[in-house]
């Protein structure tokens, strides 16, 4: 029973998998729809899933995807045009697949509901409803292309063309006779005979060959037997062999069977299939390389541009061969040997590194109170070792981003029909990298987001237009990396957020009071609070007003940070920070007093002496004159232990943060240093902690705590303004006294 | 050595069903018992980090074996002084039951004393009222020698949801504004 579940937790994996490519294909297929490639994918995806579960007893999945499959078939064999109305269809189809494949494992004993094979029925008819229709078109389509057909067959023959050097004759060579020759494999249709270089009058040396020889041929060889003619010629004469139109549409072909088991060379490809010779190859990387010799600034020219300048080759045909190259450059790094792992196994090998990482830590320490010289060689080259380790593990769980932004392809798709309006999604960065579990917690907050930008962002085309911008809308969604943190950004083009809107209602629900004066960023950030929304009439993706404050509170549980960014009439930006891993951080060590701190070091700016001589020291406002930039500050020291303690003899360091824009400074006693940090959770007990986000173990067994910079900061910033009005108030009693 | 009382109460309830055994232990001079089903492990005191802007009830966070685990002045959350942490102090390790899975917890005590048998005869409910411990977090009082034992409830008294609130924290900025003026 058990090796049953196995079986079937791996056919639901793989399902949901050929699922999600399907539906990327599907997409894919309505900007390309030509894409044999993908209609390949489509139809594998179908027929793979239809086998496992025929491998199960799911016999309604392999009924409905059997009518699916057949669909398919007649798309990949051309006989059915694909447009957007069967998109449309097959997206409904992998969704109901999709239930279809979740009820089947969830109560494999239960016949479907009826209402399930109502959707398949309903789906069936009209997957195949327009079948006939459309294989007519089809067939029609065909037939009118292979009578136009017709015109290209009277040149489609080889051309051969020969220019002679001068010595031809001299060495024995006798052009006519390698003509002669060449009938013999086919039929010379035209032969052209130029002199373009032959000198006049006495100039002209008679035993000097001044022929080219152009020659039209018709034939069934290879390009290979073809050259082989001229094989003796070939040091006297350039031979440049161009094949027939015909000849392209079945080397194209033979291109794209090539198999694509290893990436090949653009040469060796055309060689492969026929196209070029070893000797045209040669010919012309020795031209690429004179050219690279002769001309050191200019970048060499790719070989497939000079194949075609040199005319022995089509321009489409090393088109073809270059995408091919590509394509399996692409596929082979999509199957470049995956293994498929536990996620738990994982997570255990990651927690083990952090022990790992510890017990170096440890071990150093050890070396160095010690004093141990001839140690300390080993302890260093095994912490190099320890921390790529520690870089590779967490690399491990690293994934690109694209995967969760292309589902949002499908989304906005869907969203913008629903909505009516055209919009467009741009994706960018999707390469970028970060933790798993930081990708999965991300999905929600993403899609609300976008949902947002989708329906209050995006205004109707109607307005769009009277506003003067394309009809069209766009949501671009984009990532990147910034000190230490992955940067993901929604932006639209929409209205903008309305701030005198966001703030009446603001007022109306006694979030902000009417006197307050607010920035306008100040006021964008209201849209976090909870049950705000200026939308007046909720439709049933958004506008209830329930969810901003989810997003900010999902995204600050991952160590994050989110900030809008609005400009009226031209579109919002919605931009998030999130650390890159929620395992192991390069730390910066603090002390106050007997406790240590970790400060990221990510954000750790610069660190200064706290020193009154130097710079200029509020100590009732709590900031500091840093160069110019006044900088509120914050006594860690007295923050944490709730009470000022005496600092007049004591040298402290001011360890400038920064988050996002805003910096601060952390007054401390001690610096101790970089330390690798391995985030343990506080659990729990400390959920509603403010200012220290987890903690770690160090080196010597003790347990350190994990600053939260950001929330320090705003607190810094509070305590100064909040000081500031304090002593505003102390100087008015003063001098009411 | 924990898992063998473990093993060990298994069997004995399994034989004679009915007779529990229970950890007791001191806490500000009186004597409290929890069932030892309930105990994981028994650690000397080691290097306890104290967390900042916590109420006094929370002492603070130790290493146990590289996972960090919260330690709880159970004195303080039963409404008593601070503990003193002495020679015979020590942490009492329980693991609570939450949604994620089991949260590990300690209890810091004066001294642990003994593990008793105690028919579930002795074993009376807890009183509405006459104790000035929240009645809550009495699962129930037993009679040992003619001497009530306090049989506590882990699961009220380390609830996680109530020790998560941190409310006994007077915070800070107030306290500091007051200070500095």
């Amino acid at each position: 029973m058990s090796e049953l579940d196995a079986a079937l937790t791996v056919f639901s994996q793989e399902a949901e998998e050929l699922l999600t490519d399907m539906e990327d294909a599907l997409l894919l297929l309505e900007t390309n729809p030509d894409d044999s490639e993908t209609i390949n994918s489509l139809f594998r995806a179908m027929h793979t899933i239809k086998g496992s579960s025929g491998l199960f007893g799911f016999n309604c999945i392999v009924a409905f995807t059997h009518e699916a499959e057949s669909v398919l078939d007649l798309v990949r064999n051309g006989e059915r045009v694909i447009d957007a109305e069967l998109i449309s269809v097959l997206l409904d189809s992998k969704d109901h697949t999709a239930k279809l494949v979740e009820h089947c494992l969830t109560q494999p004993d239960t016949p479907i509901p009826a209402e399930l094979s109502a959707v398949s029925e309903r789906l069936i008819k009209q997957l195949t409803g327009r079948q006939e229709t459309a294989i007519q078109q089809a067939a029609e389509k065909s037939s009118v292309e292979s009578e136009g057909g017709g015109d290209i067959s009277t040149d489609d023959n080889w051309l051969i063309s020969l220019d002679f050097h001068y010595d031809a004759f001299r060495d024995g060579m006798d052009p006519l006779s390698f003509i002669r020759y060449l009938k013999t494999l086919g039929e010379v249709k035209e032969i052209l005979t130029l002199a373009p270089d032959m000198p006049t009058g006495d100039d002209m040396d008679p035993e000097n060959c001044y022929l080219h020889i152009k020659i039209a041929f018709q034939s069934d060889a290879t390009k290979q037997t073809i050259e082989a003619v001229f094989e003796f010629a070939a040091e006297d004469c350039d031979i440049k062999i161009l094949p027939p139109n015909s000849k392209i549409e079945e080397y194209l072909r033979l291109l794209d069977q090539q198999a694509d088991t290893h990436v090949q060379r653009l040469g060796d490809m055309l060689i492969n299939v026929g196209a070029l010779t070893k000797n045209d190859v040669d010919h012309a990387l020795q031209h690429q390389h004179a050219d690279s010799l002769t001309e050191i600034e200019v970048p060499a020219k790719p070989l497939g541009e000079i194949l075609v300048e040199q005319h022995v080759v089509q321009q489409p045909l090393v088109d073809q061969a270059l995408k091919k190259q590509e394509q399996t450059k692409q596929k082979l790094a999509s199957e470049a040997n995956y293994i498929r792992v536990d996620a738990a196994k994982l997570g255990h090998l990651i927690n083990l590194v952090g022990e790992l990482v510890i017990s170096s830590a440890a071990m150093n320490l050890i070396v160095e109170r010690h004093a141990l010289t001839d140690a300390g060689d080993v302890a260093a080259s095994m912490n190099a070792l320890v921390n790529s380790i520690r870089d590779t593990a967490l690399e491990l769980r690293m994934v690109q981003i694209g995967e969760t932004f292309s589902r949002f392809r499908r989304m906005v798709r869907d969203v913008g029909k629903e909505l009516n309006k055209d919009i467009e999604l741009y994706i960018s960065g999707g390469e970028t990298e970060l933790d798993k579990t930081v990708v999965e917690k991300i999905n929600d907050p993403l899609t609300h987001l976008i949902r947002n930008a989708l329906d209050h962002g995006i205004e109707s085309a109607e307005q769009r237009l009277a506003a003067g911008k394309p009809a069209q809308g766009t949501v671009q969604l984009n990532a990147y990396h910034e000190s230490g943190h992955i940067v993901i950004q929604i932006a639209d083009d929409g209205a903008g957020l309305d701030s005198e809107r966001i703030l009446a209602k603001a007022i109306a629900n006694g979030l902000v009071k009417a006197d307050h004066d607010l920035t306008q960023q100040e006021i964008y950030n209201l849209i976090f609070a909870a049950g705000l929304s200026t939308k007046d009439q909720a439709t049933n993706l958004s506008g209830r007003g329930v969810g901003m404050d989810v997003v900010k509170k999902n995204i600050e549980a991952l160590r994050g940070s989110v900030e809008i960014d609005s400009v009226t009439g031209e579109g919002t930006t919605i931009t998030i920070s999130l650390p890159l891993t929620l395992a192991i951080i390069d730390g910066f060590m603090v002390g106050t007093g007997q406790d240590r701190y970790i400060i990221p070091l990510s954000m750790v700016d610069e660190c200064v002496e706290m020193n009154p001589e130097e710079c200029e020291i509020d100590e009732i406002q709590h900031y500091i004159n840093l160069r110019g930039q006044v900088l509120p500050y914050l006594r860690l020291g007295d923050y944490f232990s709730n009470q000022i303690i005496d600092s007049n003899n004591k040298r402290e360091s001011l360890v400038v943060v920064k988050f996002g824009q805003v910096k601060a400074g952390f007054v401390v006693d001690h610096l101790h240093g970089e330390h690798q940090t391995v985030i343990k959770p506080l659990g729990k007990v400390f959920d509603n902690l403010k200012g220290i986000t987890g903690a770690t173990v160090l080196g010597d067994g003790n347990v350190a705590l994990i600053l939260d910079v950001q929330g320090l900061i705003n607190s810094a910033i509070k305590y100064q303004s909040s000081s500031f009005h304090r002593q505003i108030k102390t100087n008015l009693s003063g001098e009411r006294k | 050595m924990s898992n063998l009382i473990r093993k060990d109460a298994g069997r004995n309830l399994a034989v004679q069903e009915q007779v529990g055994q229970y950890l007791t232990f001191l806490v500000a001079s009186e004597s409290f018992a929890v069932s030892i089903l309930d105990v994981k492990e028994i650690i000397e005191i080691a290097n306890v980090t104290h967390v900042p802007l916590t109420p006094d009830y929370i002492h603070g966070v130790i290493n146990l074996r590289g996972n960090v685990v919260p330690v709880i002045d159970l004195s303080a959350r039963l409404r008593r002084r601070s503990t003193v942490v002495s020679k015979r102090s020590c942490i009492v390790l329980v693991e609570i039951e939450i949604a994620e899975g089991a949260q590990l917890i300690g209890m810091l005590v004066d001294e642990v004393r003994e593990i008793l048998e105690i028919p579930p005869a002795n074993i009376q409910p807890a009183p509405d009222f006459g104790t000035d411990i929240r009645t809550d977090f009495i699962q129930a009082m037993a009679r040992v020698d003619d001497i009530f034992i306090i049989l506590l409830a882990i699961n009220r008294v380390l609830s996680l949801d109530e020790l998560s609130l941190l409310n006994d924290l007077a915070h800070t900025q107030e306290h500091l504004a007051v200070a500095g003026e």
